[in-house]
């Protein structure tokens, strides 16, 4: 991951079609679109799992079915909790046979519709629920060195709680992390980046204008400086205060903003 | 082995109103779902032929537009599709529905099972799965929560009731109704949605399925609905959590932060 920091890599998160899409095919093609695009630029796309719990359909079969090719080390796939086990073996042989390597591991928010792995399922002991943790130790145990893990950090949670869950990550075979989105500056992510400072870290950017979303995707209201909320000026702000971490973007706008971060990374 | 499989279409939504002239619910402009206990069926249906082979097919009476909930069930994994659909079954109570089901998996022909939800979503009822058996003068075991084994010449399921679980041996062919307790429907895959897009499904009208005029729609219906009120509306104020105990936990410290109560 530190090679997409060195290489200024944006990561390009793509949400792939919800699985009630009433527009499939109109949809796929846009994902298509997008991925290309993504593929192009010499960007990483990271191909979204259920998103806020919203069925979709997963990355690997979108690039199986589409036939789009991902370049080395250029997409990342989210993996959440909320599967079968043969879902989620699936899943991982499909990365595997595309040759993805980099993987966001992540608790992920459930539904009625999704299962949710049993500790049972991955060979985990001592829990009553699986998180990120044990799906990390089940991808180690079971692919060894067949992917570069990742996991999220939350500087909305409470402090402490959320650098206890850190350490448990990163012992369980986490090699970088990705934040929670950060408007400008984020005093708990500077921790953080004391704390680890060998572990890669990206770091999220709320490209939406749409701010209450950001403040119901972490559960706090999150304020900003200006007035409508000005992704891109905010974007070039985070390049400045976290000049040795990468960039997550998130939500981007592929008609207005695309053309936009081309020369905000320099 | 070969699983008809009866799915219902229902309204998506708490929004959906009832005609005050006909007491019935008024579909147009609400989105449409597969009864969520029909889901359960079509996932019993496809791990027994996973399991012993055979081939699945899902069928529904409805309006043209209810092919949705059959390439819903396409999707997941079953082979083929048959829409029952014509004015003249129009009005028809669970009686005259389950005669007109019954017409038609008769002419699908060679059916071993015949899998329902145990009810559907919007009526309530119950009675149209029963209803098939006593059409087709098969057995029937209702409120099935685990088919444990199956062959050939007979099925064994377990039937869910207040105090535990009855284990019933049944010869086929047999009708079942089945609750969800017994699987987790699988989520399905673009290439099963994409296999569900492309899928020719027939319609088959009353006469097609050499049904009695005198026995299906309104004349076919020994019940009336004769008042219908819909529920009290529930508070807005209600957020109801599922999921395991930590992650309830977890969305219920976020919806109350976001809430500015903590």
């Amino acid at each position: 991951m530190q090679q997409h920091i060195d290489n200024k890599t944006y990561h390009v998160e793509i949400l792939p079609p919800k699985q009630d899409s009433e527009k499939l095919d109109a949809d796929l093609e846009l994902f298509a679109t997008k991925f290309k695009r993504v593929m192009e630029s010499g960007y990483c796309a990271c191909l979204t799992d259920n998103a806020m719990g919203n069925l979709a359909f997963q990355g690997p079969e979108m690039l199986e079915e589409l036939g789009l090719e991902p370049k080395k080390d250029l997409v990342m796939i989210h993996l959440n909790t909320f599967h079968t086990k043969e879902n989620l073996d699936g899943i991982l042989n499909s990365c595997k046979a595309l040759k993805i390597r980099q993987l966001l591991v992540i608790t992920g928010d459930g539904s009625d519709r999704l299962p949710k792995l049993a500790p049972s399922d991955i060979g985990a002991e001592g829990v009553e629920s699986v998180t990120s943790v044990e799906l990390l130790k089940y991808i180690v145990r079971e692919y060894p060195g067949d992917f570069e893990l990742g996991v999220a950090f939350n500087p909305y949670e409470p402090e402490e709680h959320e650098a206890a869950k850190m350490e448990r990550k990163l012992a369980a075979g986490a090699e970088f992390i990705i934040t929670q989105p950060v408007i400008e500056r984020n005093e708990i992510v500077d921790k953080l980046l004391a704390k680890y400072p060998t572990i890669p870290v990206i770091v999220e950017a709320w490209m939406s204008k749409k701010i209450d979303l950001l403040s119901e995707a972490v559960g706090y209201e999150i304020k900003t400086a200006t007035d409508p909320f000005d992704p891109i000026a905010t974007l070039k702000i985070l390049h400045q205060n976290y000049r040795k971490c990468g960039i997550y973007l998130s939500l981007l706008g592929f008609k207005t903003q695309y053309d936009l971060i081309a020369n905000t990374w320099k | 082995m070969k699983i008809v499989v009866c799915v219902k279409q229902v309204p998506g939504s708490n929004d959906a109103k009832i005609d005050p002239e006909t007491k019935r619910i008024i579909r147009e402009g609400i989105k449409a779902v597969t009864n969520p206990f029909d889901t359960y069926a079509v996932e019993e249906a496809v791990r027994i032929k996973e399991k012993i082979g055979g081939e699945v097919v899902v069928l529904t009476m409805g309006p043209p537009r209810a092919d949705i909930v059959l390439r819903e069930g396409i999707s997941v994994g079953a082979d083929k599709a048959v829409l029952l659909s014509d004015r003249a079954f129009g009005g028809s109570d669970t009686w005259a529905t389950s005669y007109a089901l019954a017409r038609a998996i008769e002419k699908i022909g060679g059916v071993d099972l015949v899998i329902c939800g145990k009810q559907a979503i919007d009526g309530d009822t119950a009675q149209v799965g029963p209803g098939i058996a006593a059409q087709l003068d098969w057995p029937q075991a209702t409120y099935v929560m685990a088919v444990p084994e199956i062959t050939a010449a007979g099925i064994q399921v377990k039937r869910m009731h207040e105090d535990g679980w009855d284990q019933c041996e049944i010869k086929l062919p047999a009708v079942l109704t089945v609750v969800k307790d017994i699987n987790q429907p699988r989520i399905p895959t673009l290439k099963g949605r994409l296999a569900a897009q492309k899928i020719e499904i027939p319609t088959w009208t009353a006469a097609d399925i050499g049904a009695d005029p005198a026995l299906i729609g309104l004349n076919g219906s020994p019940t009336r609905v004769v008042k219908t009120n819909p529920p009290p509306e529930r508070s807005k104020a209600s957020l109801k959590l599922n999921g395991t105990p930590e992650d309830s936990a977890r969305r219920l410290v976020r919806e109350l932060r976001l809430r500015g109560l903590v």
